[in-house]
């Protein structure tokens, strides 16, 4: 395989990746139900749940941006955000009683849920 | 620009939690006739089927840095999704009641990563500032994780695992916002369902003081200093496995009544 060097942006639960030298990206991958892996050194992969042997692969500069982005990436789904927050909720709430979305107003909306989800 | 389609479509189909779903009037691109679909809103995109029953979305709206408004319509319950950008569209959607378009309009003023991060993080604040309480803060830090019983997680649900952080936090991804704002100011929506600052922003939470990369994950306390990066790690591999755990207990239950 070869390599290409992209210039990649994550930005929300996206990861854009442009020729060096553009200022539209070239593609997109969205970071939903995906596994972060680490390869072989300064080399990480993102692969997806509904195939899980096409590997995206990316090779870093160095270990450490490598680490990096393993990381970032692992946390930039809006999955990993939503568990994130029910679990503080739930925390605060065991602690104090209180339920700390009530202030947002939000407390009721069924995504930030423990238990039944409306669909 | 290519985007894994596959995966969106696995994300619009699969079993996670749907923020909002139902069917609303969409009104056309080039013709203004109005079409129904079957939308489903999870997280940040809001995807449409052409029926409730297609096994495949027709579209994905993508919802960041956008504006909901309510608009006026001969069809009546209509309410329109606003990007900034010249090249944008601007989606006009009809709901069927004045329930379900309140309903939509709140889940989609929402609905931003953006907005979901700004909460997040005055949570994890909150939680911090409770744990690092003088007295009694750092004792709890040390609790055994014994009591936390993480079940293994599935892989065909979740390969992800949630990562401890490391003491000094890395580059997040809360550097860069989807940058699509609309540069004109735009005049406050009356209705008040679509609320904006200046900057046509939804209106978000109280914010939380600003969090830089560089600045000690411990807080400023007296108390806080005392912690050591270790103890931050494993503090915050203990909510990982809750997490997961709570996780795990939510699947549960969203198979049992099928």
């Amino acid at each position: 395989t070869v390599l290409k060097k992209r210039l990649v942006k994550l930005v929300v639960n996206f990861l854009f990746y442009f020729r060096t030298d553009e200022a539209e990206p070239i593609g997109a991958l969205l970071l939903e139900h995906c596994r972060i892996t680490k390869e072989e050194e300064n080399v990480f992969s993102i692969s997806f749940i509904e195939e899980p042997e096409r590997k995206y692969c990316f090779e870093c500069d160095s270990e450490q941006q490598c680490q990096e982005w393993i990381e970032a990436l692992k946390r930039a789904s809006y999955e990993f955000m939503r568990r994130s927050l029910i679990f503080y909720r739930n925390e605060i709430q065991k602690m104090t009683g209180k339920d700390p979305l009530e202030q947002y107003g939000i407390s009721e909306e069924a995504r930030f849920q423990l238990g039944t989800h409306k669909q | 620009m290519k985007l894994n389609e596959r995966s969106l479509v696995f994300y619009a189909t699969c079993d996670s939690p749907a923020d909002n779903a139902g069917f609303l009037y969409k009104r056309g691109e080039r013709h203004t006739a109005y079409h129904r679909r079957w939308f489903v809103l999870k997280g940040n995109m809001l995807f449409y089927f052409e029926e409730r029953e297609s096994r495949e979305p027709v579209g994905v709206i993508v919802l960041e840095g956008c504006n909901v408004e309510l608009c006026d319509s001969a069809e009546g319950f209509a309410f329109a999704i606003r990007f900034g950008g010249a090249k944008s569209r601007t989606y006009v959607l009809a709901a069927e009641s004045q329930a379900a378009m309140e309903s939509w309009v709140k889940s989609l003023s929402r609905a931003s990563f953006n907005y979901m991060r700004l909460v997040v993080r005055e949570l994890e604040k909150q939680l911090e500032e409770m744990r690092c309480a003088p007295a009694d803060g750092c004792r709890g830090c040390q609790e055994s994780p014994s009591s936390w019983k993480p079940k293994p997680s599935r892989p065909e649900q979740s390969p992800e695992q949630l990562p401890a952080l490391p003491a000094v936090l890395p580059k997040e991804n809360g550097c860069a916002v989807w940058n699509n704002a609309p540069g004109v100011d735009r005049a406050p929506d009356s209705s008040g369902c679509g609320r904006h600052n200046g900057e046509g922003n939804p209106r978000p939470p109280p914010l939380p003081p600003r969090r830089r990369a560089s600045s000690s994950e411990a807080g400023s306390t007296g108390a806080a200093a005392a912690e050591s990066p270790s103890t931050f790690c494993r503090l915050h591999e203990r909510y990982s496995q809750e997490v997961a755990r709570l996780r795990q207990d939510w699947l549960e239950r969203q198979r049992g009544p099928r």
